[in-house]
């Protein structure tokens, strides 16, 4: 009797339990999060940095929001053009359902994509234009607006120096997308009278804190009056902006993109440097998460975003304040991206430190 | 024989300096450096200002010290590709290990050496006692330091010690301290190679190891050698690097392999292996970085910066193919010394 009791009444909790646990469920699960279950796979080109190691995070924390996604796997291209192409087919060969791609190598990796993509994977590259169709090559190609980033920039530019001035811009690689995009944002914006003294169409970099320190000091030498840079890079931008001291000038206005150093760079010197304001974007680690979104809706059949590119918002501002100030933790470490979705401390872990 | 009785007498008393025909890579170096150097001052005169030297010569003498460890190697007819990868794992070594804390600076560093020591004994010992060809040992153990540049830092840049800042981005009297690190550097190389019996069997036998083996030197010690001392080299500057750059990569020796080799080359070290030129070695790396502060400074764009760095090269490696009458000297009558071809 009693033992039936028990048995009824573990049960009766159990499937409470149970109930309770579902509808919590159901009430979190995102709409792009679909009923039918499937594996995602995130590739990556090159996963050796702080920032590719909090959006590979990233992704992984969004996916972790869906149920319905059973199983997740990682791989590293390592830079290696090849092993990206590999990576990319291995993934099909095991039956992985959907893989979100950061395409590297470009447009070099696209077959790999298109056989995937016939062979009934859903393929969601984001983030680097590898080229092709979407629908031909892959299901959904996830960008992300450069173009509004130059924009942001430009506006802020125009607002906090609206006499006009000289205009140092510095990006990555010779000829890379990303900074002709933001080029052509900031020329909508700023007119003549702002002028760009870096060689067409912006200082190469490389994105290499050596060669941007090397870059800066030959361009801080060669011009007197340098009223505002704009790097697509700002951590980049540490080493090199006390350069300014070895000529006995204040640091200037720096529009850039967001970076954990450069926000303490930047409350350890204002007060030395008088013209030293700070505005940046998201660094845009969250575009993985829409990718990620994506992918999972056309692998679930849940429903898709309704945001196809990624905009990265405005994140500080030293002078409005607005949308934030700038902000600083130095109990965290440097290489951490505050303006991302992913927690501070889960950051702090990704890149192991 | 010839070339040991060369090498090994030491017999210059007071130079005559009447008499001097100064060595053809020293002049080529000087030379060009000075050419340069006007060039700047009319056409990018930021170039050779006082901000913008002071901004550029810490990579100058960056570029000196690996130059110098890969001539030591080049003397021994082989080529070092392990600097890449021996100068990441210096910088993430010191960045990671000391996690930001002065106070761990000191041991961190002391690993670094020990790993450079190991590496340096194992290349070494691939190259000089196994025989293998340099080339493949090096890019083998090259891809080995890679290895352990990820272990300790999962390819995350991360800030140095503010102690390590000061240590190699201060200043004495106006001069950087890697400028001085590089001087010390070359003394040192120098007085080694040129002023010591150990340093002129090393010339010997990277000249002819056949003739050295013959002459009853050990052979494979020395050369094996060379490579140890490299690595000391690589580690050195890759300690610097992370004290001049605030956040160094993981992966900041991989632009320097190349001009490593190209500052041997222009200052005129056979690829066969042979005698060295500390100095010339040290002046080509000043030229070689004011060239692209030169092609910064001026503003072209970065394809020609690439291409006017490429044919100074072809313009280095010209000048010592084209073979004169009057510095064509039996090696036997060559001097010890390296800014004249004088006996």
């Amino acid at each position: 009797m009693s033992k039936t009791l028990t048995l009824s009444l573990s049960l009766a909790t159990i499937s409470l339990t149970t109930a309770l646990a579902a509808t919590t469920l159901l009430a979190e699960t995102p709409s792009w999060c679909g009923p039918k279950q499937a594996s995602l796979a995130l590739l990556d080109g090159f996963g050796g940095n702080s920032w590719r190691l909090v959006t590979t995070a990233s992704g992984k924390e969004e996916a972790a929001k869906c149920p319905s996604i059973t199983q997740f796997e990682y791989a590293d291209g390592q830079g290696n053009t090849q092993k990206a192409i590999s990576d990319i087919n291995s993934m099909a060969a095991r039956g992985i359902n959907a893989m979100v791609v950061f395409g590297d190598a470009g447009p070099a990796v696209l077959p790999a994509l298109t056989n995937a993509h016939k062979a009934g994977t859903i393929v969601v590259p984001y983030r680097v234009n590898v080229g092709g169709e979407e629908g031909v090559n892959y299901a959904k190609f996830i960008g992300s607006s450069f173009v509004e980033d130059g924009k942001s920039w430009g506006n802020w530019i125009k607002e906090n120096l609206p006499e006009g001035g000289n205009v140092l811009f510095l990006s990555g690689p010779a000829g890379n997308s990303q900074g002709l995009d933001e080029l052509k944002g900031m020329k909508e914006v700023l007119d003549d009278k702002y002028v760009f003294i870096n060689p067409e169409p912006f200082a190469v970099t490389n994105w290499d804190p050596s060669l941007t320190q090397q870059v800066l000091s030959a361009e801080i030498a060669k011009n007197d009056k340098i009223d505002v840079i704009v790097s697509d890079f700002g951590p980049s931008l540490v080493g090199a902006l006390p350069v300014f001291a070895e000529f006995k000038r204040s640091i200037p206005m720096l529009a850039t993109s967001d970076g954990n150093s450069l926000s303490c760079f930047w409350k350890q010197n204002h007060e030395a440097n008088p013209d030293f304001k700070l505005f940046t974007v998201a660094t845009g680690n969250d575009n993985a998460r829409l990718a990620v979104q994506w992918a999972v809706a056309l692998a679930t059949d849940g429903t898709p975003p309704a945001d196809s590119i990624f905009k990265a918002p405005v994140y500080e501002d030293s002078v409005s304040g607005t949308p934030n100030p700038v902000t600083c933790r130095d109990d965290l470490p440097g290489s951490i991206y505050l303006s991302a979705e992913l927690a501070d401390d889960a950051q702090a872990a990704a890149v192991g430190q | 024989m010839a070339q040991q009785a060369g090498l090994t007498q030491q017999q210059r008393i007071a130079p005559d300096w009447r008499a001097i025909r100064l060595g053809r890579g020293f002049v080529t170096v000087v030379v060009s450096t000075l050419v340069l150097l006007a060039v700047c001052a009319v056409f990018a005169p930021s170039a050779v200002s006082a901000g913008g030297l002071a901004g550029s010569l810490p990579f100058a003498a960056i570029i000196a010290i690996v130059g110098l460890g890969q001539m030591l190697v080049v003397q021994q007819g082989g080529f070092d590709l392990s600097l890449a990868g021996g100068v990441s794992l210096a910088v993430v070594i010191t960045t990671h290990l000391s996690g930001g804390n002065d106070a761990a600076l000191f041991q961190s560093i002391l690993i670094a050496v020990a790993c450079a020591l190991v590496a340096g004994a194992v290349n070494g010992f691939l190259v000089g006692v196994v025989r293998l060809n340099a080339i493949i040992a090096t890019i083998g153990m090259n891809a080995l330091l890679y290895g352990a540049v990820f272990a300790v830092s999962g390819g995350v840049p991360r800030i140095t010690t503010p102690l390590m800042a000061e240590i190699a981005g201060g200043k004495v009297l106006g001069i950087p301290h890697s400028v001085l690190f590089a001087l010390v550097v070359l003394v040192l190389v120098s007085f080694l190679l040129k002023a010591t019996v150990a340093g002129r069997r090393f010339e010997a036998i990277g000249a002819n190891p056949l003739a050295a083996r013959a002459a009853g030197l050990p052979v494979r010690g020395y050369q094996a050698s060379a490579y140890v001392l490299a690595q000391l080299l690589y580690c050195l500057a890759g300690v610097l690097i992370s004290g001049i750059t605030r956040e160094p990569t993981a992966f900041q020796g991989d632009s320097l392999l190349l001009p490593s080799v190209a500052v041997v080359v222009l200052a005129g070290t056979s690829l066969l292996g042979g005698r060295g030129f500390p100095i010339s070695t040290v002046i080509a790396a000043f030229f070689l970085n004011q060239l692209s502060q030169f092609a910064l400074a001026v503003g072209v764009p970065f394809s020609a910066q690439t291409i006017i760095q490429a044919l100074a090269l072809v313009f280095g490696i010209g000048v010592y193919s084209v073979r004169f009458r009057a510095t064509a000297t039996n090696r036997a009558t060559m001097s010890n010394s390296e800014e004249t071809d004088d006996v």
